[in-house]
């Protein structure tokens, strides 16, 4: 259960008598398993503007170890006959589990600032992430949601098939309306490549949930 | 009793095996022989046959040996002469009861308790010794008589046992702390008359008696924090240092002791433990400890399981330490294992992927599967319960799951079959795994479904057990998780509105709890799903709306107001059919429940009800204004209105989006 904090306005602070005790995220109601979205991917290079259809769903979501993952299917790949889905894992940063340097993914921390900081929703924090990592951010009160998306393997076609999975995605999740947008980087393919997603309502006229319990 | 004539245990005859027969026969007729020679030879006889000889035992035991040789103790008075037939009949029938359970049960069957204890008075050391050492044997095992602790005589003579000398008769006292004392009333009694003084004494003693003592002290202290806080503190912590580093003693039974010792500590006091360099030498000497071949090995594993039990940070260490593939390597080796120590070793197993899914991929990814599938068709239920248990804890990961790992015949059929177990603790564990295992994400067909487990859950939640009826549930559920409409109506098809409604209304809740979240999902998807809440002439939208207005418990309200937020984002029918649950026409006035949930404690319970109000209002359909006004004067908007700055940030930002639609209407 959420502990009552008092409200603010601008991005909270964590007491800084406690700095080495973080808690994990709070629930976000379309950040769930079941959830989908739906949008696209800018592939544009210097040759030609291209971009592709993705619908994502999240499948598992671990608040406490900062976890989450789910699939990503590309459609109109024109490499490929049929649509390509592959399976992805997630990292939540929220200053417990992961913070918003990457350490890892052959992303420097001038790479992670260069992409968190085209996120609007990221400048009220990138003062502080800059002098000390964000260590002081109560991100349990920000109503967006930062993660790292790293795609694991493809479900439904070979590794010949003539994609990469080598990169990884910066990502930014909007609480109030679950949109998503997001930063493909990877060394190798063109920068910068934009992610845009919204919620999925099969039809319906509001929201609907699913849920399920592991034992 | 058997009796053969002696001439026919002669030189001649034919084969070994009916020479030995006949000498096992003839055995029993000199066992009751009137001559104290020839019984004192014929019992050392059998005494040397079945020391540490599990199959000589067994047969000696089916030729009903036990009661000739307590007859020869019975019979035997306490003079002089007949010392050592005392002894070598205490020591054979400790031997008996030395690790065979059966062996134990026939010693208590024949009687010879009495006299055994009998023995312990007796004058001369080597009877008492072997008195003492046989009714120790018979304490260590599973059929050790109760001991009654709470009566005074009982507690003079154990306190005289743990006062001698004697190192056997001491032990023995331990003994039967170790393994008769089973409730904390008992354990209060002993420590209010002393016993950890007494006992302490013990960890400078024997071999025997350090581990008599490692094991009566864990028993003491078990749950007991100010009892292990007594025993930290005698002597500045000597004892508790002398504990620690007896994990290090060249004989693997002390250090299982030891560790096992600790274990309990740990489990009731974690404080004393907080070095982490203890706590990794803990796992390590356990790990090290499972390949010993011997009975502490059995014993080892599942210590190591109730260790890192619910401990992540255990866990991690014996990640880190190597365990998983230390205990796969044991499994692999192919010798046939003593069922305890397989079920300590799935178990094992189990607890390192409760919490961590890199110790889940690890584990996965050492080719396992066929080890488990082995296991599930093990003839001891305990086995079969803990590989099952640790399938439900792999299949934890929802990334294996959704690579299809557990959805081949070769795993789901042993395991739909185990629905069938004769043992109900198999059956809990199966429907646990099973839980986990349909939510294969991948692909509409299911294994499950075809070999019969959709039907067998569905009768097990008719089950006069509650926990039964609540886990057969949850695993519906789960496989009603973004489920295809095919799959759904082949569920619902066997259910109906008339069991969904008793399932919403059964009396205990958790139950009702897991009908409605499986009802959710149900509900879910695409839009046409929404019907099935209409069959039966809305007798299930009934039950619901009857459990809500009833002050219910809130997670099984959080999840009829998901129904109910799923049904709402439906049709203009649809939202007013919801609006009909909320605003029953025939008891108009009464506490509105959705007032009640808005003001709940239970922050997901206040943001699923905001959901419903979001969705009956939003701005795209027809009806949405006069469903607000009707929420308006319901008072619902203003208590909205009274939560804008809600403490949970969630339910805070859905009201804004209420508060935001209804500004759409024209509302200030």
């Amino acid at each position: 259960m959420p502990v009552r904090v008092v409200e603010s306005n601008t991005p909270a602070q964590v007491s800084g008598t406690d700095p080495g005790i973080r808690s994990p995220l709070q629930p976000s109601s379309l950040l769930g398993a079941g959830q989908a979205f739906s949008g696209t991917q800018n592939v544009s290079n210097q040759q030609k503007e291209e971009a592709w259809r993705v619908n994502v769903q999240i499948q598992g979501i671990d608040l406490e170890h900062g976890y989450l993952c789910g699939t990503m299917e590309a459609l109109n790949v024109p490499m490929a006959d049929t649509p390509v889905i592959t399976f992805w894992e997630g990292e939540i940063v929220d200053g417990k589990n992961y913070t918003f340097y990457t350490g890892k993914w052959e992303a420097t921390r001038e790479d992670d600032m260069r992409h968190w900081s085209k996120f609007p929703s990221f400048s009220p924090l990138q003062g502080q992430v800059e002098s000390d990592g964000g260590r002081q951010l109560d991100l349990n009160n920000y109503p967006y949601i930062f993660m790292r998306w790293k795609e694991q393997y493809f479900v439904n076609v070979g590794t010949d098939c003539g994609l990469t999975i080598a990169g990884f995605y910066y990502v930014c999740f909007s609480c109030s309306d679950g949109s998503i947008s997001g930063f493909y980087y990877d060394p190798n393919s063109s920068p910068f490549q934009k992610l845009e997603l919204k919620t999925v309502n099969e039809g319906r006229s509001g929201f609907s949930f699913s849920s399920y319990e592991l034992q | 009793m058997p009796t053969t004539s002696s001439s026919a245990a002669s030189s001649s005859s034919s084969s070994s095996s009916s020479s030995s027969g006949n000498r096992q026969a003839d055995v029993f007729s000199r066992l009751a022989s009137s001559d104290p020679e020839v019984k004192l030879k014929a019992l050392r006889e059998v005494k040397n046959q079945i020391i540490g000889n599990r199959t000589k035992k067994l047969s000696f035991l089916k030729l009903g040996a036990i009661p000739a040789i307590a007859s020869a103790l019975s019979d035997a008075d306490d003079s002089d002469k007949c010392n050592n037939i005392l002894v070598q009949s205490a020591a054979a029938l400790g031997s008996f009861a030395c690790g065979f359970e059966a062996g134990v049960q026939a010693v208590l069957d024949a009687g010879v308790f009495p006299h055994l204890l009998r023995l312990l008075t007796n004058p001369d050391e080597k009877v008492v010794d072997a008195g003492a050492r046989s009714l120790r044997m018979i304490f260590q095992s599973n059929q050790a008589p109760n001991y009654d602790f709470l009566q005074e005589k009982n507690m003079e003579f154990l306190f005289s046992l743990l006062n001698s000398n004697n190192e056997n008769v001491s032990g023995l006292g331990a003994s039967i702390i170790a393994h008769a004392c089973g409730t904390s009333i008992e354990q209060q009694v002993l420590l209010e008359a002393g016993v950890l003084e007494k006992l302490v004494i013990l960890l400078d003693g024997s071999l025997s008696q350090r581990e008599a003592c490692l094991e009566s002290l864990a028993t003491v202290l078990k749950n007991n924090p100010v009892a292990v806080s007594d025993f930290v503190g005698f002597e500045s912590g000597r004892y508790f240092d002398s504990v620690t580093e007896l994990t290090k003693d060249r004989y693997p039974r002390t250090r299982l002791l030891s560790c096992l010792f600790l274990v309990v500590i740990y489990n009731t006091s974690p404080s004393y433990f907080l070095n982490m360099g203890t706590k990794l030498r803990l796992i390590k000497t356990l790990l090290e400890l499972l390949n010993d071949p011997g009975q502490s090995g059995d014993d080892a594993a599942l210590v190591f399981s109730c260790l890192i039990a619910d401990k992540e940070d255990l866990q991690k260490l014996a990640y880190e330490a190597n365990a998983i593939k230390n205990i796969v390597d044991i499994l692999k080796t192919g010798s046939e294992l003593q069922p305890k120590r397989l079920q300590g070793l799935f178990l094992s197993l189990a607890e390192l992927c409760s919490k961590l899914e890199d110790c889940r991929c690890s584990f996965l990814s050492l080719e396992v599967l066929d080890l488990m599938i082995d296991a599930l068709r093990h003839k001891s239920a305990d086995v079969r319960t803990a590989a099952c248990i640790c399938f439900r804890n792999a299949a934890r990961s929802v990334k294996n799951l959704s690579a299809g790992r557990f959805t081949s015949d070769r795993i789901m059929l042993p395991l739909v079959q185990l629905l069938h177990d004769p043992s109900s603790s198999v059956q809990v564990a199966v429907i646990g795994a099973l839980s986990n295992i349909v939510l294969d994400f991948s692909s509409p067909k299911s294994r499950f479904i075809e070999y019969g487990g959709l039907k067998q859950l569905i009768e097990l939640s008719k089950s006069m057990d509650p926990n039964t009826r609540c886990s057969a549930l949850r695993a519906l559920r789960n496989l009603m998780f973004l489920a295809d409409n095919k799959r759904k109506e082949l569920f619902y098809s066997d259910i109906k509105a008339q069991g969904f409604a008793s399932l919403i209304s059964d009396p205990e809740p958790p139950v009702q709890e897991q009908a409605l979240a499986l009802l959710r999902n149900l509900v879910d998807g695409c839009i046409s799903s929404i019907e099935f809440v209409f069959d039966g002439d809305g007798l299930i939208l009934d039950a619901i709306g009857r459990q809500l207005r009833k002050d219910p418990q809130a997670q099984m309200a959080i999840q009829g107001m998901y129904v109910l937020t799923n049904v709402a984002s439906g049709t203009e029918l649809h939202k007013e059919v919801v609006m009909q649950q909320l605003f029953p026409q025939e008891k108009p006035g009464s506490e509105n429940f959705v007032l009640k949930f808005l003001q709940s404690d239970e922050s997901q319970l206040r943001s699923a009800t905001v959901w419903t109000i979001i969705n009956l209002t939003s701005p795209s359909s027809i009806g949405a204004f006069d469903r607000h006004v009707k929420l308006r004067n319901a008072g619902i908007i203003p208590q909205l209105k009274n939560m804008v700055n809600d403490a949970c940030l969630d339910v805070k930002i859905r009201i804004r989006t209420v508060l935001g639609q209804s500004m759409s209407f024209g509302e200030n």
